[in-house]
């Protein structure tokens, strides 16, 4: 690797050869703002915050796009880009609404921080501002224009990252906005309710369509019953938003917060994450032995499935017929764990704290449901959990680990893995195995399925077979691994898990906002820890799901697994 | 069709059609480019082509539809060829017309000739046309000649010969080479050296390159790549694949804006035909050289014109710039080196290669090489396509090729490259025309867009209107860009509108935001992320260069000098009128037959209606908007107000005078002429006490004295100068300052305030020797002699020197004088120099006076003390000066004599010193008083009207006089000496007469026209030679109103 010399703010420095200004000067602890940066994607130059003045330019430089160079001069601090700087600052704030008060982001907004940090202190400019309506027609997202400063960030991640240009630019000047095609809903686009965007957006033009007032509203209401499943990836990331350092696990902490705040049972989406894998895993041994379709796909990322059901509606009999874990848990909770209890379904208000967005939109499908009830009746992101946490004066940090209810409390660490990209792998690929040769992988670790890249491959040997896997996470992978299927067939593969959002749920639409790189890591790695030190690591282990199956649904792909536990999938034409 | 497979089955070809092509037929070209199709030239081409049948000449005579031949202004225009006559605006009817006279009956018809507006003489050739004599046309040299839908008709014309030559006898560095050494550079914009940049992407690395061909032109008012294509698309394209040779790329894409049909059928067509001839794609003339042209239509967007933006835009994609690097010669569509020329530098290309380095680099200034084509329009008389070489000079383009500014208005400035140029003002107008020179005033060649302003243009109005395109045309990608030129179009709007209920804090944070402008612009300059951004606040920093007293006009005084902003001018009529007369109100009640109502409103705003009525240089026409737009004859308003003071008594009239009080002062009028009596009269009215003081037996100061009779009858200025007294205000005749009293005993009297308005008497004279000989008058001295005493000064010959209204005046009193033989005028410039009223000069020349022009008094011939004649030079006018005036110089040995009887000397006039004693005076010898509070040097003594400014306008000095009042009564009621200024805009509702409905499908009416005494009734005698206009012809011209006050107005 070559390096450079270059200097900045009068101090002589190294940089790496190719990298850019910003990458040199962040590398040497200069900070930089930047309200459009995306770390891993090509500079789009817009918001000109980045700017610096380079010896020999006329013009300011951008330095998020301009390489650095052997004896560059840089000031990264000069009057003239301060000045600069705080104007792009203070041109925003003048078309930004002035109702921070008011706005979920406030704390958590660049554009508030970047005008504090750059101290700007008066209103220089006035003027119209940009009137739009707010699209709240979404199940998952809410966008509201007037509060975007068109960095495009959420344009970038939906197309580079997810492949999916739900949005773009629309308009042009002063008057160009984000928005659908035909400046529709989001709810009649291609928009796949990640929430990648809402994570990107520096201000509080994205929003998860909040359920935190229905929620209050059912623990308020004493004639119902209110139930709580939380997903594998909350407990480690929720603690961010206490101040807590990423991947911290708190579970136990938020199992007894929520039961703090009313919740009468709250139950644990690994659970059902391990009945997946009894189910999945079922039904991939069924298709491998009587030639059904495959590659099979897992189903259990939401935003994953719109994607196949709009943009590649043939893929639809590749993809596992088992709902996802939330929905499993709905629908037990609401059949199976009803009746043990004696409760009235229609009573039983079950509430999930996921991760991710379009888990709203998932449990809002009119096939999600029976006797015109859903089984999952609202959806919390982690943000939303620990708002409600703050309404309710419910500190998890000073509370006393509990344990999640029975029956659905037991899970294995398979079913935690879930949360991470390559999770569902390793705990199918520990089951198939086991279903299918009748014996234990001796290292239940599955080491190719783990970090965060985009797409991995494993080939094991299954007894006779070998079974080859592909792991991808962000459609943007999914994507390009579809078209090499359509391409040359990828005869190879028998099972393919696909996650939304790059790196899985960890990294989800619903996480905290704010987290870097490396927050994400931690927040895996936290996941391998519990996993590594877990009595029980094998989903088929899982004595409570056996009794579940011996109590209720009988065997796997059975008939009852068959309709509570298993659904079907559409066709979408957003053109239509 | 055969393909050429080698460059010598393409000169056989070229052979070949030369041999079949007769230069001696006769050929009828037409232009055939959007812009003459939109005049007509379509349905023409047919009425053409019938006639050429109906009169047997389909054998001999072609119909030739051809590119923009650049003369838009005077399109469809027809030339015959080769003798090359010149037909303008021609119509199909003119065709049958046309043929006849010119092919078959070998003349001429006359009506379709150009006419040259200096001379009035009518031109025949093309070539002879002053707009195509001065230009030089290598771009465009084929426009008028050739069929842009054949390739052979290019062929013939030595079309695709720098293909051979490139392919056939050089390499690809070597057409770089050449191209680098003739210097030529881009001519879209930033003026690039064309050569590096194909150099730097010849060297990249990469199997795939593309060429591409900026055709998406967007300056407002530009349309030069337009009409190169239209009418030479095959220059572009041959341009196109030499290029593509010398840089290694084997694809080739045109971006053109969609809103150009024909050049984009033009270039589709000519694509065809070069593939089919084998000029184009795989192996062009047997050399292994392949390449693919392809057309991409783009949606017209600006920014599309900046080259990440347009390659985005070819990809598919939304068009917004990205950041450089990567350069597209690294990266550019697709991912693939690109090189990206303008139409016109793709032109250029053969030219060179056909013709060589020296000769392309032997045109042009030192660093700009070669011709431009600029499409002129705005306020020039020749709007159209003009090519010139670089370093011709703005002047030669806008005077001598563009035939200078409509309807003898100023040109003020021009705007050059577009919205992201700037304007050249008018002191610049010598700047040679070339990159180097244009950008060091702040603004750019661009693609040349030029555009002509004149002194009714308002330079932040201008800037406002490049800003709101701007704004709305920003791709909307970076922030300075999209938000800033927003904030600054904000900020502008506010200068250029009025606040009904003006706070203080309004005009605080208008202040502010002008403050910002300038932070702003520069803010945007040096972080925008693509070139529009970058150049966007251009507009408003060059308007803020050279017209920063224009934004300081706006914002102190609320007031748009070239009363172009409407809600700053309300009326432009009103708004033209130093009293801020209600003329568009007084108008309307003439339309509606309510006369004591138009009398009203105009006495409401001036002492003088029948003296404004007949001499007032009428400021008003000139800012009608009625004569700025249609057919360009303003309202005759003076005729107007001439006939409701022909129908009103000025005793109608009553103004409310204020009773006296606590609150009355005693003030002193010096001087009964109009600035004089105005002051005197507004201040009675407030309850003042005041004498005029009148050095003369008759009050009416330059009114009564200097001018005649014949243009304001006395009696009726006596009875006007009668209405304006009252109980307040009293006048004392033959009491003059210095003789009878002084301003120190006019203030130890007890007079609270003086108002000094003792015009400007003092004729200036030749400062030749001998010059006090009997028989030299001063002009003022001759006025007033005969005015106000009958004296008959003037005899026999005599001669007056003088161009103003005071040498016109004296000139036809003195030919009214018993015993005077002749009168001629001598004056140093030409007649159209003469500041004398047109209308008094032709009045003059009918009633039998002469003028000589473009002489000068050189020695004064007398004997014994008596004048005998004088001797004069003859001037010739010099080239113009910074100012654009062109100053009279003596031409050696011109010299000659006159014989003369009398001479009158009125070339200027000045105040008398002897009675200025003690009070400060300008550096021209007027008092000086402050333009604001109009107070002298001296406290309590006020000033204004000729005495400060100068001889000048009644309606100047009556302004003069009602704004001294204002401020003598602040003065004397111990206020501050500012007022705020307010913006005058209508509030009155007048229902317009007549039925609106039948004028809208009415023919317009022409302007009314004055009658005149006829001549040989009042060469001898003093009656008044302009006439009043009837009832019905004074209603008629005041429907002409264009009611430009409805505006603002409510019907109530």
């Amino acid at each position: 690797m070559n390096t450079l010399t270059f200097e900045a703010n009068g101090r002589q420095l190294e940089a790496k050869q190719g990298d850019t200004v910003l990458e040199a000067l962040r590398c040497a602890g200069i900070s930089v703002p930047t309200l459009c940066h995306i770390e891993g994607l090509n500079p789009t130059g817009a918001c000109r915050m980045c700017v610096v003045e380079v010896d020999g330019a006329r013009n300011l430089v951008p330095s998020c796009s301009f390489p650095v160079a052997q004896g560059m001069k840089i000031k990264s601090n000069s009057p003239r880009v301060l000045q600069a700087r705080r104007t792009i600052i203070e041109l925003l704030l003048a078309n930004h609404p002035d109702d921070c008060l008011y706005c979920g982001r406030s704390g958590r907004c660049d554009l508030q921080s970047l005008a504090q940090d750059l101290g700007v202190r008066q209103r220089r400019y006035r003027g119209l501002k940009t009137e739009r309506d707010q699209d709240v027609s979404s199940p998952s997202i809410v966008r509201d224009p007037d509060k975007c400063v068109l960095c495009g960030k959420c344009v970038r991640i939906c197309e580079e990252i997810q492949g999916v240009s739900a949005i773009d630019f629309i308009g042009r000047g002063s008057r160009s906005f984000v928005g659908t095609a035909f400046d529709k809903g989001l709810n009649v686009s291609s928009c796949i309710n990640c929430g990648q965007c809402v994570v990107a957006c520096p201000t509080g033009a994205l929003q998860e369509r909040s359920n935190v007032e229905d929620v209050l509203r059912a623990l308020a209401d004493p004639d119902v019953f209110v139930v709580a499943q939380h997903a594998p990836a909350v407990s480690v990331s929720i603690a961010e938003e206490f101040g807590l350092a990423p991947g911290a696990d708190v579970d136990g902490l938020m199992v007894a917060a929520l039961r703090r705040i009313g919740f009468k049972r709250v139950f644990d989406t690994s659970f059902t994450a391990d009945l997946t894998i009894m189910e999945e895993g079922s039904e991939l041994a069924h298709r491998v032995a009587n030639g059904g379709v495959l590659p099979m796909m897992t189903s259990c990322s939401p935003g994953w499935i719109k994607f196949v059901e709009t943009f590649y509606p043939e893929f639809r009999p590749n993809l596992s017929t088992c709902k996802s874990p939330q929905q499993m848990m709905g629908a037990i909770v609401k059949t199976y764990f009803a009746g043990r209890e004696g409760l009235d379904p229609k009573k039983i208000v079950s509430v999930s704290i996921m991760p991710c967005t379009a888990k709203k939109f998932e449990a809002a499908r009119p096939e999600m449901g029976r006797d015109s009830a859903q089984d999952v009746d609202f959806v919390l992101t982690t943000r939303e959990l620990a708002e409600l946490f703050r309404i309710t004066g419910v500190d998890p940090s000073t509370l006393q680990a509990e344990a999640a209810d029975t029956p659905f409390g037991e899970r294995s660490s398979a079913g935690k893995l879930f949360g991470a990209t390559g999770g569902v792998m390793e705990a199918a690929v520990r089951s198939v195995h086991f279903l299918l040769t009748g014996r234990e992988l001796e290292d239940p670790t599955i080491a190719a399925a783990r970090g965060l890249d985009g797409s991995k491959e494993l080939h094991v040997r299954v007894g006779d077979l070998e079974v080859g896997a592909v792991v991808v996470s962000s459609l943007g992978q999914a994507r390009k691994l579809l078209e090499e299927i359509k391409a040359d067939g990828r005869k190879d593969i028998h099972f393919i898990e696909v996650m939304t959002c790059p790196g899985g749920c960890i990294n989800g639409g619903g996480q905290p906002i704010g987290a870097a790189k490396d927050a994400v890591m931690a927040r895996m790695k936290a996941l391998y820890t519990i996993d590594r030190n877990a009595p029980l690591r094998l989903s088929h282990r899982n004595a409570s799901v056996q009794r579940l199956y011996d109590e209720f649904l009988g065997k796997p792909l059975g008939e009852k697994s068959h309709h509570l536990l298993h659904t079907h999938y559409q066709e979408r034409d957003v053109m239509a | 069709m055969n393909r050429f497979l080698h460059v010598t089955d393409l000169e056989k070809h070229r052979e070949a059609l030369i041999a079949a092509f007769d230069p001696n037929r006769t050929r009828i070209t037409l232009c055939g480019g959007t812009g003459c199709n939109a005049q007509g030239s379509i349905k023409l081409v047919d009425a053409l082509k019938a006639a050429v049948a109906k009169h047997g000449l389909s054998e001999t005579v072609d119909v030739k539809v051809t590119g923009c031949h650049g003369f838009c202004e005077k399109g469809p225009v027809v030339v015959i060829r080769p003798a090359n006559t010149f037909y303008i605006q021609v119509k199909a009817e003119d065709a049958d017309e046309l043929v006849r006279v010119t092919l078959k009956e070998n003349a001429v018809v006359d009506r379709l000739l150009y006419t040259d507006p200096g001379s009035g003489r009518t031109i025949l050739r093309e070539q002879d046309v002053p707009f195509y004599a001065k230009q030089t046309r290598v771009i465009l040299a084929e426009n008028g000649h050739l069929d842009p839908t054949s390739i052979d008709d290019y062929i013939l014309r030595g079309g695709y010969s720098a293909l051979g030559k490139a392919l056939g006898s050089m390499t690809p560095d070597g057409v770089i080479a050449e191209v680098k050494k003739a210097g030529l550079r881009g001519r879209g914009g930033a003026g690039f050296s064309t050569g590096t940049k194909w150099e730097l992407c010849r060297k990249q690395p990469g199997e795939q390159k593309y060429v591409i061909c900026n055709a998406d032109e967007g300056d407002p008012g530009a349309y030069m790549n337009r009409s190169e294509i239209e009418g030479n698309p095959h220059l572009i394209l041959e341009g196109m694949i030499v290029g593509a040779y010398a840089i290694g790329a084997s694809k080739a894409v045109i971006y053109c804006r969609a809103e150009y049909p024909l050049a984009i059928a033009q270039l589709t067509r000519g694509i065809a035909q070069a593939k089919e001839r084998g000029l184009l794609g795989d192996d062009i003339l047997g050399s292994g050289f392949s390449l693919d042209i392809v057309i991409k239509q783009g949606a017209g967007a600006f920014v599309c014109g900046e080259e990440t933006a347009l390659m985005h835009s070819i990809e598919g994609k939304r068009g917004m710039p990205t950041p450089r690097p990567p350069f597209p010669a690294q990266s550019g569509v697709f991912g693939m080196p690109s090189n990206i020329n303008n139409v016109e530098t793709w032109a250029n290309v053969p030219l060179i290669i056909n013709r060589g380095a020296d000769w392309f680099a032997g045109i042009g200034s030192e660093k700009s090489k070669g011709t431009k084509v600029f499409s002129l329009v705005g306020c020039v008389n020749n709007t159209g396509l003009v090519e010139v070489p670089f370093g011709t000079s703005l002047r030669t383009i806008i005077e001598d090729i563009g035939g200078g500014t409509p309807r003898g208005r100023k040109f003020k400035a021009a705007q050059m490259g577009g919205p992201s140029g700037g304007c050249i003002p008018a002191a610049y107008i010598d700047t040679p025309v070339d990159y180097e020179s244009v950008q060091s005033l702040g603004a750019i060649v661009g693609s040349g867009g030029l555009v002509v302003m004149d002194d009714s243009t308002c330079m932040v109005d201008l800037a406002k209107y490049f800003m709101e395109f701007i704004q709305s045309e920003s791709c909307g990608k970076c922030i300075p860009c999209r938000e800033g030129t927003r904030r600054m179009k904000e900020i502008l709007d506010t200068l250029t509108r009025p606040r009904r209920k003006e706070h203080d804090i309004d005009a605080l944070l208008r202040m502010q935001g002008l403050m910002h402008l300038k932070d702003l612009a520069e803010t945007i300059k040096s972080t925008a992320l693509c070139g529009l951004g970058q150049t966007a606040p251009n507009p408003v920093l060059s308007t803020l260069r050279f017209f920063r007293d224009e934004y300081e006009a706006h914002l102190y005084e609320r007031r748009c000098p070239a009363g172009s902003c409407k809600e700053l001018v309300g009326a432009p009529c009103q708004n033209g009128c130093p009293v801020g007369t209600e003329v568009w109100r007084y108008v309307a009640h003439v339309g509606r037959g309510e006369y004591a109502d138009a009398y009203r409103v105009i006495r409401d705003a001036n002492p003088f209606p029948s003296a404004c009525a007949r001499v007032c240089h009428h400021p008003c026409e000139r800012s009608c908007r009625a004569g700025a737009s249609g057919s360009g004859e303003p309202i005759a308003i003076r005729t107007l107000k001439r006939f409701v003071v022909d129908q009103v008594a000025p005793t109608a009239y009553r103004p409310k005078i204020r009773p006296s009080g606590p609150h009355s002062s005693t003030i002193a009028v010096v001087g009964g002429g109009p600035a004089g009596l105005t002051a005197a009269h507004c201040l009675s009215l407030l309850g003042h006490k005041v004498t005029v003081f009148e050095r003369e037996a008759k009050p009416g100061g330059m009114l009564v004295g200097a001018i005649p009779a014949y243009r304001l009858p006395r009696e009726r200025l006596e009875a006007e100068i009668a209405s304006l007294l009252n109980e307040n205000m009293e006048i004392k005749l033959n009491a003059a300052l210095g003789r009878d009293f002084t301003v120190d005993g006019l203030l130890a009297e007890g007079y609270k305030a003086v108002y000094l308005a003792i015009g400007s008497h003092q004729s200036k004279m030749l400062d030749l020797p001998n010059e006090d000989a009997h028989g030299i008058l001063p002009g003022i001295s001759f006025l007033k002699a005969y005015n106000l005493h009958g004296d008959h000064l003037a005899k026999g010959r005599v001669g007056v020197i003088g161009g103003g209204n005071s040498a016109m005046d004296a000139a036809r009193v003195a030919f009214r004088q018993d015993g005077v033989e002749n009168v001629t005028m001598y004056y140093r410039r030409t007649r159209d120099e003469m500041p004398a009223y047109a209308e008094e000069i032709e009045a003059g020349l009918a009633e039998g006076i002469s003028i000589q022009e473009l002489v000068a008094p050189v020695a004064v011939n007398s004997k014994d003390g008596r004048l005998t004649g004088m001797r004069f030079v003859r001037n010739r006018l010099s080239e113009p000066d910074a100012s654009g005036r062109r100053k009279p110089e003596p031409i050696p040995g011109s010299e000659f004599e006159v014989e003369l009887d009398t001479l009158i000397v009125a070339i200027s006039e000045g105040p008398e010193m002897a009675q200025l004693e003690g009070l400060s005076l300008t550096k021209w010898g007027t008092l000086a008083a402050n333009p604001e509070s109009f107070l002298t040097s001296r406290k309590g003594v006020f000033a204004g009207g000729d005495v400060t400014t100068g001889p000048s306008t009644v309606i100047g000095a009556i302004a003069a006089g009602k704004q001294a009042a204002v401020m003598i009564d602040r003065f004397v009621t111990g206020k501050l000496l500012k007022i705020v200024p307010k913006v005058k805009l209508p509030s009155v509702f007048i229902e317009p007469a007549g039925d609106l409905e039948d004028e809208s499908t009415a023919q317009p009416a022409a302007r009314v026209t004055v009658p005149h005494l006829p001549v040989e009734r009042r060469t001898r005698n003093f009656d008044e030679v302009e006439l009043c206009v009837s009832e019905a012809a004074a209603c008629g011209e005041a429907r002409r109103c264009m009611r430009c006050d409805l505006e603002f107005t409510q019907p109530v």
